[in-house]
């Protein structure tokens, strides 16, 4: 059967991926945020995984109002993107492990989470900016699955939890010999288009990322029940908690989760974070 | 308020760059494939983004739109914090 190897949750905010507005924050902020992704990076580079399952958030460039789903996984060979020039990260090819995607999708069928799927699924800056620091050399499959974070009504935070534990289920009974690592990115907190936008609240970053460390995910899922009450903490896209709630959900008891870096960079308006769950 | 057209329009402006230069340019014609009211329409028109977010417009699609115009963030932070 497949292993879980290792887990990574962080922001994918554009800024670390573009320029000069990466280069406006201070150095040794950006700084402490570069050294927390390269350490994400040889964590996963150690774990080698066949293939990384991504719990990310669309922007409204894959999916709309028109068909909505709250959890779509991507099936496809491949993914590439963005799609649009909305923001200007950098363009990006990867390998889909599309049996495993499609294993996914048909064990939620059976076994009750009723995920949508694609079989053209581009990815967005969710993807990319974490991935050019993570995989740079991009020669690591995904898995990519997409939550709805930013288009009310969206999935609760409890249900991306026991999503992420229904996957690592999925991957633990797939028949294959494989190495799968989980990838969430978003967050932490930021505020992208309501009259606070600029806002970070680095004391709701640092109490959910404690949270997270010491697996008591159950504590934000209580606090938090309340979509209303999340965003007045975290702002609009503080919805993204959800993709590391996923990931969360995921990981075995064995790895050990640990921050590897936390910045509140108010030149790009988000609380910036890095963690990861390893083998001790 | 119709609110799947108005964030409609403003998904559309961020996908479609020849749409948004029309938005910046022309008055009235662009909007007329939207089932919008004429409230919305004239919200859109002056780009009034306070009122657009107060009629629940999706803010993630009202930021993305003002880039996708050529208006930076301070300008649109301006905006959706007018002084009285």
């Amino acid at each position: 059967m497949a292993e879980i190897v290792a887990g990574v949750a962080c922001s994918h905010v554009p800024f670390l991926a573009m320029h000069p507005e990466f280069e406006r924050a201070g150095v040794e902020q950006r700084n402490r945020v570069v050294a927390g992704f390269e350490a994400a990076r040889q964590i996963l580079e150690e774990a080698d995984p066949d293939a990384i399952v991504v719990f990310s958030n669309d922007h409204f460039d894959r999916c709309f109002y028109d068909n909505l789903p709250a959890f779509l996984v991507g099936v496809g060979e491949e993914a590439a993107g963005p799609p649009y020039d909305t923001l200007a990260v950098p363009k990006a090819r990867v390998k889909v492990m599309s049996e495993l995607g499609r294993f996914i999708v048909d064990e939620g069928l059976e076994r009750g989470v009723d995920f949508a799927l694609s079989e053209d699924l581009p990815l967005d800056h969710a993807e990319i900016v974490p991935m050019s620091y993570l995989t740079p050399r991009w020669d690591r499959a995904i898995v990519p699955i997409i939550v709805n974070a930013f288009a009310p009504p969206m999935p609760s935070l409890k249900r991306c939890y026991d999503v992420g534990a229904f996957v690592r289920g999925c991957v633990e009974r797939w028949p294959a010999n494989k190495r799968i690592a989980f990838l969430g990115t978003g967050g932490i907190s930021h505020w992208v288009g309501p009259p606070e936008t600029g806002r970070i609240n680095p004391e709701f970053d640092r109490w959910f990322l404690e949270r997270l460390v010491r697996r008591e995910a159950a504590e934000v899922i209580e606090k938090y029940r309340s979509r209303a009450a999340l965003e007045c903490t975290a702002g609009n896209g503080g919805n993204e908690i959800r993709d590391w709630l996923a990931v969360a959900g995921a990981m075995p008891e064995h790895l050990r989760a640990r921050v590897l870096a936390y910045e509140p960079v108010q030149e790009w308006v988000t609380g910036t974070g890095v963690m990861a769950w390893a083998a001790a | 308020m119709s609110r799947y057209q108005v964030d409609k329009f403003l998904r559309d402006i961020n996908h479609d760059r020849a749409l948004a230069e029309r938005w910046r340019t022309e008055s009235g014609a662009v909007f007329d494939r939207y089932d919008l009211t004429s409230d919305e329409r004239e919200a859109l028109a002056t780009w009034h983004v306070r009122k657009l977010y107060d009629m629940g417009a999706n803010p993630l699609l009202l930021l993305l739109s003002a880039f996708a115009s050529g208006k930076g963030m301070r300008e649109y932070m301006g905006a959706m914090n007018p002084k009285e």
